[in-house]
Protein backbone atom coordinates (compact mmCIF):
# COMPACT_ATOMS: atom_id res chain seq x y z
CA UNK A 1 0.00 0.00 0.00
CA UNK A 2 1.29 3.43 -0.63
CA UNK A 3 0.22 4.82 2.26
CA UNK A 4 2.88 2.46 4.13
CA UNK A 5 5.30 2.87 1.70
CA UNK A 6 6.66 6.29 1.80
CA UNK A 7 7.05 8.66 4.40
CA UNK A 8 6.95 12.17 2.56
CA UNK A 9 8.70 15.11 4.60
CA UNK A 10 7.63 18.94 3.63
CA UNK A 11 10.70 21.09 3.30
CA UNK A 12 9.36 24.64 3.92
CA UNK A 13 9.11 27.46 1.75
CA UNK A 14 9.75 31.34 2.73
CA UNK A 15 6.46 31.84 3.66
CA UNK A 16 7.64 33.00 7.59
CA UNK A 17 4.25 34.57 8.62
CA UNK A 18 2.56 31.30 8.15
CA UNK A 19 5.32 29.32 9.92
CA UNK A 20 6.58 31.93 12.38
CA UNK A 21 10.03 30.66 12.06
CA UNK A 22 12.82 32.92 12.07
CA UNK A 23 15.48 30.94 9.82
CA UNK A 24 15.23 31.70 6.36
CA UNK A 25 14.80 28.67 4.40
CA UNK A 26 14.91 27.58 0.92
CA UNK A 27 12.38 29.06 -1.75
CA UNK A 28 10.60 26.37 -3.55
CA UNK A 29 12.18 24.51 -6.87
CA UNK A 30 9.42 22.24 -8.75
CA UNK A 31 12.28 20.86 -10.83
CA UNK A 32 14.15 19.24 -8.24
CA UNK A 33 11.96 17.43 -5.55
CA UNK A 34 10.73 13.65 -6.71
CA UNK A 35 7.14 14.09 -5.49
CA UNK A 36 6.67 17.88 -7.44
CA UNK A 37 5.34 15.70 -10.81
CA UNK A 38 1.76 15.92 -11.21
CA UNK A 39 1.68 12.16 -12.14
CA UNK A 40 3.92 10.29 -8.54
CA UNK A 41 1.48 13.10 -6.79
CA UNK A 42 -1.45 10.88 -8.22
CA UNK A 43 0.29 7.62 -7.69
CA UNK A 44 0.61 8.75 -3.78
CA UNK A 45 -2.96 10.38 -3.45
CA UNK A 46 -5.08 7.28 -5.54
CA UNK A 47 -3.73 4.20 -4.33
CA UNK A 48 -4.26 1.09 -6.82
CA UNK A 49 -5.09 -1.32 -4.32
CA UNK A 50 -6.77 -0.60 -0.57
CA UNK A 51 -8.44 -1.74 1.97
CA UNK A 52 -9.38 1.32 3.36
CA UNK A 53 -12.77 2.18 3.31
CA UNK A 54 -14.07 4.56 0.23
CA UNK A 55 -16.41 7.59 1.48
CA UNK A 56 -17.36 8.54 -1.60
CA UNK A 57 -19.31 5.77 -3.18
CA UNK A 58 -23.01 6.09 -3.32
CA UNK A 59 -25.00 4.98 -0.63
CA UNK A 60 -28.90 4.56 0.16
CA UNK A 61 -28.90 8.36 1.50
CA UNK A 62 -27.81 9.87 -1.81
CA UNK A 63 -30.74 11.75 -3.76
CA UNK A 64 -31.77 10.39 -7.19
CA UNK A 65 -29.95 13.86 -8.53
CA UNK A 66 -26.97 12.97 -6.99
CA UNK A 67 -26.80 9.01 -8.08
CA UNK A 68 -27.62 10.34 -11.97
CA UNK A 69 -24.82 13.10 -11.87
CA UNK A 70 -22.28 10.95 -10.41
CA UNK A 71 -22.94 8.75 -12.97
CA UNK A 72 -22.72 11.19 -15.43
CA UNK A 73 -19.20 12.29 -13.96
CA UNK A 74 -18.47 8.71 -13.90
CA UNK A 75 -18.90 8.12 -17.56
CA UNK A 76 -16.46 10.84 -18.25
CA UNK A 77 -13.77 9.57 -16.14
CA UNK A 78 -13.43 7.07 -18.85
CA UNK A 79 -13.35 10.03 -21.69
CA UNK A 80 -12.44 12.86 -20.71
CA UNK A 81 -9.54 12.79 -18.42
CA UNK A 82 -11.60 13.43 -15.42
CA UNK A 83 -10.77 11.35 -12.37
CA UNK A 84 -12.72 10.71 -9.20
CA UNK A 85 -11.14 11.29 -5.99
CA UNK A 86 -11.37 8.36 -3.53
CA UNK A 87 -12.08 9.90 0.40
CA UNK A 88 -10.77 8.16 3.42
CA UNK A 89 -11.43 9.05 6.86
CA UNK A 90 -8.44 11.06 7.38
CA UNK A 91 -5.64 12.59 5.48
CA UNK A 92 -2.77 10.18 6.78
CA UNK A 93 -4.73 7.63 4.99
CA UNK A 94 -4.54 9.50 1.80
CA UNK A 95 -0.83 10.18 1.39
CA UNK A 96 1.20 9.88 4.70
CA UNK A 97 2.14 13.01 5.09
CA UNK A 98 4.87 13.93 7.35
CA UNK A 99 5.32 17.90 8.37
CA UNK A 100 8.64 19.20 9.14
CA UNK A 101 10.02 19.20 12.42
CA UNK A 102 9.18 22.70 13.27
CA UNK A 103 5.42 22.42 12.66
CA UNK A 104 4.48 18.98 13.13
CA UNK A 105 2.77 17.89 16.34
CA UNK A 106 2.40 15.00 18.03
CA UNK A 107 -0.40 13.17 17.11
CA UNK A 108 -1.06 10.49 19.88
CA UNK A 109 -4.81 12.17 19.44
CA UNK A 110 -6.44 8.57 18.72
CA UNK A 111 -8.89 8.26 16.15
CA UNK A 112 -8.38 11.47 13.95
CA UNK A 113 -10.83 12.28 10.96
CA UNK A 114 -10.86 14.04 8.68
CA UNK A 115 -13.36 17.68 9.39
CA UNK A 116 -15.86 16.29 6.09
CA UNK A 117 -15.99 12.80 7.15
CA UNK A 118 -16.54 13.01 10.64
CA UNK A 119 -19.49 11.78 10.56
CA UNK A 120 -19.94 8.07 9.69
CA UNK A 121 -23.51 7.39 9.63
CA UNK A 122 -25.08 7.30 6.44
CA UNK A 123 -26.55 10.40 5.10
CA UNK A 124 -26.43 12.44 8.05
CA UNK A 125 -23.66 14.47 7.73
CA UNK A 126 -21.62 15.25 4.78
CA UNK A 127 -22.65 13.30 1.52
CA UNK A 128 -20.02 14.23 -1.43
CA UNK A 129 -17.88 13.01 -4.08
CA UNK A 130 -15.41 14.93 -6.01
CA UNK A 131 -14.05 14.72 -9.07
CA UNK A 132 -11.08 16.25 -10.25
CA UNK A 133 -9.85 17.07 -14.12
CA UNK A 134 -6.13 17.84 -14.04
CA UNK A 135 -5.74 19.18 -17.67
CA UNK A 136 -8.03 21.96 -16.63
CA UNK A 137 -7.05 21.83 -12.76
CA UNK A 138 -10.41 21.97 -12.22
CA UNK A 139 -12.63 20.12 -9.91
CA UNK A 140 -16.81 19.44 -9.66
CA UNK A 141 -17.79 18.29 -5.92
CA UNK A 142 -21.26 16.47 -5.64
CA UNK A 143 -22.85 17.71 -2.08
CA UNK A 144 -25.86 16.55 -0.17
CA UNK A 145 -25.89 17.82 3.37
CA UNK A 146 -27.55 15.74 5.58
CA UNK A 147 -29.46 16.64 8.95
CA UNK A 148 -26.44 16.90 11.08
CA UNK A 149 -25.25 19.69 9.21
CA UNK A 150 -28.08 22.54 10.19
CA UNK A 151 -27.98 25.83 11.11
CA UNK A 152 -31.11 27.53 10.58
CA UNK A 153 -33.48 25.50 10.63
CA UNK A 154 -34.39 23.56 7.66
CA UNK A 155 -30.95 24.84 5.93
CA UNK A 156 -27.61 23.87 6.04
CA UNK A 157 -25.54 25.67 8.29
CA UNK A 158 -22.65 28.36 6.40
CA UNK A 159 -20.01 26.54 8.57
CA UNK A 160 -20.23 23.08 7.09
CA UNK A 161 -20.47 24.27 3.74
CA UNK A 162 -17.52 26.56 4.34
CA UNK A 163 -15.70 23.33 5.12
CA UNK A 164 -16.50 21.69 2.04
CA UNK A 165 -15.69 24.41 0.03
CA UNK A 166 -12.14 24.49 1.53
CA UNK A 167 -11.94 20.85 1.75
CA UNK A 168 -12.44 20.70 -1.95
CA UNK A 169 -10.01 23.32 -2.75
CA UNK A 170 -7.74 21.80 -0.62
CA UNK A 171 -7.62 18.51 -2.57
CA UNK A 172 -7.74 20.42 -6.10
CA UNK A 173 -4.81 22.59 -4.44
CA UNK A 174 -2.94 19.48 -3.70
CA UNK A 175 -2.87 17.77 -6.42
CA UNK A 176 -2.86 20.56 -8.97
CA UNK A 177 0.13 21.92 -7.17
CA UNK A 178 0.97 20.97 -4.01
CA UNK A 179 -0.92 23.31 -2.15
CA UNK A 180 -1.67 22.19 1.43
CA UNK A 181 -2.57 25.22 4.10
CA UNK A 182 -5.27 27.75 3.51
CA UNK A 183 -4.02 30.89 3.56
CA UNK A 184 -7.15 32.56 2.82
CA UNK A 185 -10.89 32.05 2.42
CA UNK A 186 -13.45 34.48 1.21
CA UNK A 187 -17.00 32.99 1.14
CA UNK A 188 -20.10 35.43 -0.22
CA UNK A 189 -23.57 33.85 0.84
CA UNK A 190 -26.26 34.17 -1.81
CA UNK A 191 -29.31 31.71 -0.60
CA UNK A 192 -29.98 29.32 1.89
CA UNK A 193 -29.38 25.65 0.90
CA UNK A 194 -32.31 23.47 2.48
CA UNK A 195 -31.34 20.04 4.21
CA UNK A 196 -30.85 16.92 1.91
CA UNK A 197 -30.12 18.79 -1.63
CA UNK A 198 -27.94 18.34 -3.89
CA UNK A 199 -25.34 21.45 -4.58
CA UNK A 200 -22.72 21.05 -7.42
CA UNK A 201 -19.42 23.36 -6.45
CA UNK A 202 -17.38 23.95 -9.31
CA UNK A 203 -13.97 24.71 -8.62
CA UNK A 204 -10.76 26.21 -10.61
CA UNK A 205 -7.86 27.07 -10.02
CA UNK A 206 -7.23 30.52 -11.77
CA UNK A 207 -3.27 31.08 -11.35
CA UNK A 208 -0.52 30.30 -8.90
CA UNK A 209 1.83 32.54 -8.42
CA UNK A 210 4.73 33.07 -5.93
CA UNK A 211 4.05 29.71 -3.79
CA UNK A 212 0.51 30.27 -3.55
CA UNK A 213 -2.38 28.96 -5.50
CA UNK A 214 -5.29 31.32 -5.90
CA UNK A 215 -8.98 29.29 -6.67
CA UNK A 216 -12.30 29.73 -7.38
CA UNK A 217 -15.68 28.42 -6.37
CA UNK A 218 -18.93 28.14 -7.69
CA UNK A 219 -21.80 26.60 -5.43
CA UNK A 220 -25.15 26.30 -7.72
CA UNK A 221 -28.34 23.96 -8.07
CA UNK A 222 -27.89 20.81 -10.83
CA UNK A 223 -30.36 23.14 -13.65
CA UNK A 224 -27.79 26.29 -12.98
CA UNK A 225 -30.80 28.24 -12.24
CA UNK A 226 -29.66 29.06 -8.06
CA UNK A 227 -26.72 30.44 -7.37
CA UNK A 228 -26.04 29.51 -3.29
CA UNK A 229 -22.81 30.70 -2.83
CA UNK A 230 -19.40 32.23 -4.42
CA UNK A 231 -16.35 31.78 -3.14
CA UNK A 232 -12.31 32.62 -3.31
CA UNK A 233 -9.31 30.79 -1.73
CA UNK A 234 -5.34 30.83 -1.45
CA UNK A 235 -3.81 28.02 -0.84
CA UNK A 236 0.41 27.99 0.15
CA UNK A 237 2.08 25.68 -2.00
CA UNK A 238 4.81 23.78 0.73
CA UNK A 239 7.25 20.98 -2.03
CA UNK A 240 7.63 17.45 -0.58
CA UNK A 241 10.21 15.60 -0.36
CA UNK A 242 10.55 11.39 -0.27
CA UNK A 243 12.66 10.22 2.39
CA UNK A 244 13.92 6.58 2.39
CA UNK A 245 12.06 4.39 4.37
CA UNK A 246 13.33 3.51 7.91
CA UNK B 1 -38.70 20.46 35.96
CA UNK B 2 -40.79 19.94 38.98
CA UNK B 3 -43.25 17.36 39.77
CA UNK B 4 -46.47 18.85 40.67
CA UNK B 5 -49.06 16.25 41.80
CA UNK B 6 -52.15 17.65 43.10
CA UNK B 7 -54.35 16.05 45.04
CA UNK B 8 -58.57 16.68 44.75
CA UNK B 9 -60.78 14.70 47.11
CA UNK B 10 -62.06 12.22 43.79
CA UNK B 11 -58.26 12.00 42.84
CA UNK B 12 -57.35 8.40 43.63
CA UNK B 13 -53.93 7.36 45.29
CA UNK B 14 -53.13 5.22 42.42
CA UNK B 15 -53.87 7.60 39.47
CA UNK B 16 -51.86 10.49 41.38
CA UNK B 17 -49.11 7.72 41.56
CA UNK B 18 -49.81 6.85 37.69
CA UNK B 19 -49.49 10.29 36.63
CA UNK B 20 -46.26 10.95 38.99
CA UNK B 21 -44.72 8.36 37.23
CA UNK B 22 -45.49 9.64 33.94
CA UNK B 23 -44.03 12.96 34.63
CA UNK B 24 -41.01 11.55 36.10
CA UNK B 25 -40.18 8.98 32.88
CA UNK B 26 -40.85 12.40 30.73
CA UNK B 27 -38.04 13.68 32.54
CA UNK B 28 -35.66 11.83 31.19
CA UNK B 29 -37.21 10.99 27.75
CA UNK B 30 -35.04 12.11 24.53
CA UNK B 31 -36.40 15.75 25.71
CA UNK B 32 -33.87 15.68 28.10
CA UNK B 33 -31.25 15.05 25.88
CA UNK B 34 -32.08 17.93 23.21
CA UNK B 35 -32.36 20.31 26.40
CA UNK B 36 -28.88 19.72 27.97
CA UNK B 37 -26.58 22.78 27.87
CA UNK B 38 -23.38 22.18 26.15
CA UNK B 39 -21.96 25.19 27.11
CA UNK B 40 -20.53 23.81 30.49
CA UNK B 41 -17.39 22.47 31.13
CA UNK B 42 -17.17 18.41 30.54
CA UNK B 43 -14.60 16.09 31.29
CA UNK B 44 -12.95 16.50 27.44
CA UNK B 45 -12.42 20.22 28.38
CA UNK B 46 -8.67 20.56 28.15
CA UNK B 47 -6.64 22.79 31.34
CA UNK B 48 -6.82 25.60 29.16
CA UNK B 49 -10.69 25.98 28.57
CA UNK B 50 -11.34 25.25 32.13
CA UNK B 51 -9.42 28.13 32.98
CA UNK B 52 -10.39 30.75 30.74
CA UNK B 53 -14.27 29.46 31.35
CA UNK B 54 -13.76 30.24 34.85
CA UNK B 55 -11.71 33.42 34.25
CA UNK B 56 -15.05 34.57 32.23
CA UNK B 57 -17.71 33.43 34.74
CA UNK B 58 -16.02 35.68 37.24
CA UNK B 59 -17.05 38.28 34.80
CA UNK B 60 -20.27 37.55 34.84
CA UNK B 61 -20.59 38.02 38.50
CA UNK B 62 -21.55 41.42 37.99
CA UNK B 63 -23.54 41.64 35.40
CA UNK B 64 -21.58 42.85 32.34
CA UNK B 65 -21.22 39.50 31.24
CA UNK B 66 -22.94 36.77 30.48
CA UNK B 67 -22.53 33.15 29.18
CA UNK B 68 -24.44 32.29 26.57
CA UNK B 69 -26.48 29.03 26.76
CA UNK B 70 -25.73 26.09 23.98
CA UNK B 71 -28.15 23.40 23.10
CA UNK B 72 -28.08 20.44 20.04
CA UNK B 73 -31.72 22.07 18.63
CA UNK B 74 -33.06 25.36 18.36
CA UNK B 75 -36.08 25.76 20.42
CA UNK B 76 -38.97 25.57 18.94
CA UNK B 77 -40.36 29.50 19.32
CA UNK B 78 -36.66 30.72 17.90
CA UNK B 79 -37.67 28.42 14.59
CA UNK B 80 -41.25 30.20 14.77
CA UNK B 81 -39.31 33.14 14.80
CA UNK B 82 -37.16 32.55 11.93
CA UNK B 83 -40.17 30.57 9.73
CA UNK B 84 -42.16 34.42 10.02
CA UNK B 85 -38.89 36.03 8.41
CA UNK B 86 -37.14 34.23 6.22
CA UNK B 87 -37.93 33.60 2.43
CA UNK B 88 -39.46 30.18 0.94
CA UNK B 89 -41.21 27.70 3.94
CA UNK B 90 -41.93 25.94 0.47
CA UNK B 91 -38.02 24.97 0.97
CA UNK B 92 -38.41 23.91 4.67
CA UNK B 93 -39.55 20.17 4.97
CA UNK B 94 -41.36 20.02 8.19
CA UNK B 95 -40.65 16.48 8.76
CA UNK B 96 -37.18 16.74 8.25
CA UNK B 97 -36.70 19.12 10.90
CA UNK B 98 -37.67 16.64 13.81
CA UNK B 99 -34.41 14.35 12.83
CA UNK B 100 -32.17 17.58 12.42
CA UNK B 101 -29.50 18.89 14.79
CA UNK B 102 -27.47 21.89 15.29
CA UNK B 103 -24.12 21.14 13.13
CA UNK B 104 -21.44 22.63 15.67
CA UNK B 105 -23.36 19.92 18.47
CA UNK B 106 -23.23 17.24 16.23
CA UNK B 107 -20.47 15.23 18.05
CA UNK B 108 -20.27 13.47 21.32
CA UNK B 109 -17.81 14.77 23.85
CA UNK B 110 -14.38 16.10 23.05
CA UNK B 111 -14.84 14.58 19.42
CA UNK B 112 -16.29 17.92 17.81
CA UNK B 113 -16.69 21.29 18.94
CA UNK B 114 -16.47 22.13 22.38
CA UNK B 115 -17.05 25.63 23.03
CA UNK B 116 -19.19 28.56 25.18
CA UNK B 117 -19.68 31.77 24.51
CA UNK B 118 -19.87 34.84 26.71
CA UNK B 119 -21.27 38.11 25.46
CA UNK B 120 -20.51 41.68 27.07
CA UNK B 121 -23.92 43.84 25.54
CA UNK B 122 -21.35 47.33 26.93
CA UNK B 123 -18.63 46.51 24.35
CA UNK B 124 -21.01 44.70 22.17
CA UNK B 125 -18.26 42.11 22.02
CA UNK B 126 -18.44 37.91 21.52
CA UNK B 127 -15.96 35.81 23.13
CA UNK B 128 -16.31 32.43 22.25
CA UNK B 129 -13.59 29.78 23.80
CA UNK B 130 -13.23 26.57 21.56
CA UNK B 131 -11.47 23.06 21.74
CA UNK B 132 -10.85 21.75 18.63
CA UNK B 133 -11.38 17.67 18.78
CA UNK B 134 -9.96 14.85 16.50
CA UNK B 135 -12.63 14.86 13.99
CA UNK B 136 -12.22 18.32 13.42
CA UNK B 137 -8.97 17.75 11.64
CA UNK B 138 -7.54 19.13 8.55
CA UNK B 139 -3.48 19.24 7.67
CA UNK B 140 -2.55 16.32 9.96
CA UNK B 141 -2.66 17.46 14.11
CA UNK B 142 -4.56 20.41 13.06
CA UNK B 143 -8.15 21.68 13.04
CA UNK B 144 -9.85 21.70 9.27
CA UNK B 145 -9.78 25.28 7.64
CA UNK B 146 -13.58 25.15 6.96
CA UNK B 147 -13.74 23.79 11.30
CA UNK B 148 -12.32 27.74 12.13
CA UNK B 149 -14.75 28.96 9.31
CA UNK B 150 -17.48 27.49 11.07
CA UNK B 151 -16.68 28.58 14.46
CA UNK B 152 -15.58 32.46 13.36
CA UNK B 153 -19.38 32.32 11.78
CA UNK B 154 -20.78 31.11 14.37
CA UNK B 155 -19.66 33.72 16.76
CA UNK B 156 -19.58 36.95 14.14
CA UNK B 157 -23.47 35.48 14.04
CA UNK B 158 -24.41 34.99 17.50
CA UNK B 159 -22.67 38.84 18.30
CA UNK B 160 -24.85 40.49 15.52
CA UNK B 161 -27.76 38.19 16.81
CA UNK B 162 -27.27 39.73 20.48
CA UNK B 163 -27.51 42.87 18.59
CA UNK B 164 -30.59 42.49 16.42
CA UNK B 165 -32.76 39.82 15.90
CA UNK B 166 -32.76 37.02 13.26
CA UNK B 167 -29.96 37.16 11.37
CA UNK B 168 -27.99 35.22 8.70
CA UNK B 169 -24.33 35.44 7.16
CA UNK B 170 -23.76 36.83 3.48
CA UNK B 171 -20.29 37.26 3.47
CA UNK B 172 -17.19 35.75 5.43
CA UNK B 173 -13.92 36.99 4.71
CA UNK B 174 -10.73 34.74 6.44
CA UNK B 175 -7.23 34.97 6.76
CA UNK B 176 -5.65 32.26 8.41
CA UNK B 177 -1.87 32.90 9.84
CA UNK B 178 -0.98 29.84 11.58
CA UNK B 179 -2.89 25.85 11.65
CA UNK B 180 -4.21 25.38 15.02
CA UNK B 181 -3.04 22.40 16.74
CA UNK B 182 -5.83 19.66 17.27
CA UNK B 183 -7.14 19.21 21.32
CA UNK B 184 -5.76 22.93 21.73
CA UNK B 185 -7.88 25.36 23.13
CA UNK B 186 -8.25 29.54 21.84
CA UNK B 187 -10.45 32.18 21.99
CA UNK B 188 -12.31 33.70 18.99
CA UNK B 189 -12.96 37.33 20.02
CA UNK B 190 -15.75 39.37 17.68
CA UNK B 191 -16.50 43.08 17.91
CA UNK B 192 -19.89 44.68 16.19
CA UNK B 193 -17.70 47.24 14.63
CA UNK B 194 -20.64 49.52 13.04
CA UNK B 195 -24.32 49.22 12.31
CA UNK B 196 -25.67 50.85 8.55
CA UNK B 197 -29.50 50.46 8.94
CA UNK B 198 -29.95 46.86 8.73
CA UNK B 199 -26.32 45.87 8.03
CA UNK B 200 -24.22 45.09 10.96
CA UNK B 201 -20.43 44.89 10.40
CA UNK B 202 -18.43 42.81 12.60
CA UNK B 203 -14.97 41.72 13.11
CA UNK B 204 -12.80 38.74 14.88
CA UNK B 205 -9.77 37.21 15.36
CA UNK B 206 -8.57 33.76 16.89
CA UNK B 207 -5.80 33.50 19.25
CA UNK B 208 -4.06 31.49 21.63
CA UNK B 209 -4.84 31.83 25.28
CA UNK B 210 -2.27 33.55 26.08
CA UNK B 211 -2.96 36.13 23.45
CA UNK B 212 1.14 36.22 21.98
CA UNK B 213 -0.05 34.02 18.56
CA UNK B 214 -2.91 35.01 16.23
CA UNK B 215 -4.13 32.19 14.01
CA UNK B 216 -6.74 33.81 11.91
CA UNK B 217 -8.69 36.70 11.90
CA UNK B 218 -11.97 37.82 9.86
CA UNK B 219 -12.44 41.58 8.51
CA UNK B 220 -15.55 43.65 6.67
CA UNK B 221 -17.28 42.08 4.42
CA UNK B 222 -20.96 42.86 2.04
CA UNK B 223 -24.57 42.67 2.85
CA UNK B 224 -27.67 41.38 1.27
CA UNK B 225 -30.00 43.41 2.91
CA UNK B 226 -33.33 41.66 0.82
CA UNK B 227 -33.24 38.24 1.97
CA UNK B 228 -32.05 39.35 5.42
CA UNK B 229 -28.71 38.16 4.72
CA UNK B 230 -25.82 40.26 6.27
CA UNK B 231 -22.42 40.09 5.69
CA UNK B 232 -20.93 37.27 7.61
CA UNK B 233 -18.02 39.72 8.92
CA UNK B 234 -21.40 41.82 9.08
CA UNK B 235 -24.84 40.59 9.76
CA UNK B 236 -28.41 41.90 9.20
CA UNK B 237 -31.28 42.70 10.91
CA UNK B 238 -34.61 42.00 9.56
CA UNK B 239 -37.74 43.06 11.98
CA UNK B 240 -40.07 43.48 8.72
CA UNK B 241 -39.27 41.42 5.95
CA UNK B 242 -40.74 40.53 3.08
CA UNK B 243 -40.32 37.45 1.98
CA UNK B 244 -40.28 36.62 -2.15
CA UNK B 245 -42.77 34.06 -2.88
CA UNK B 246 -41.16 32.56 -5.38
CA UNK B 247 -37.93 30.37 -5.65
CA UNK B 248 -34.77 31.68 -3.58
CA UNK B 249 -33.19 35.12 -5.91
CA UNK B 250 -31.16 33.89 -8.76
CA UNK B 251 -27.61 35.80 -8.70
CA UNK B 252 -28.84 37.84 -11.77
CA UNK B 253 -31.41 39.19 -9.80
CA UNK B 254 -30.74 42.44 -8.57
CA UNK B 255 -30.82 42.77 -4.73
CA UNK B 256 -30.90 46.50 -3.03
CA UNK B 257 -30.36 47.41 0.35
Amino acid sequence: MIRRGFQLAARLGHHRGLLGDPRILPRLNPASAFGSSTDSMFSRFLPEKTDLKDDALPDASWCLNMLSLDQEFLEKTKSSGWIKLPSFKSNGDHIGLKLPSGLAVSSDKGDCRIFTRCIQVEGQGFEYVVFFQPSKKKSVCLFQPGPYLEGPPGFTHGGSLAAMMDETFSKTAFLAGEGLFTLSFNIRFKNLIPMSSLVVMDIEVEKIEDQKLYMSCLVHSRDQQTVYTKSSGVFLQLQLEEESPQ
Amino acid sequence: MEAVVTVTPRTCPLSCLLRFLLYFLRSFSSEEVILRDYSVPNPSWNKDLRLLFDQFMKKCEDGSWKRLPSYKRIPAEKIQDFKTHLLDPKLMKEEQMSQTQLFTRSFDDGLGFEYVMFYSDVEKRMVCLFQGGPYLEGPPGFVHGGAIATMIDTTVGMCALMAGGVVMTANLNINYKRPIPLCSAVTINSQLDKVEGRKFFVSCNVQSVDEKTLYSEATNAEVEANLGFVSGSSWLQIPNFQHQDSLPLRDDQHRSA
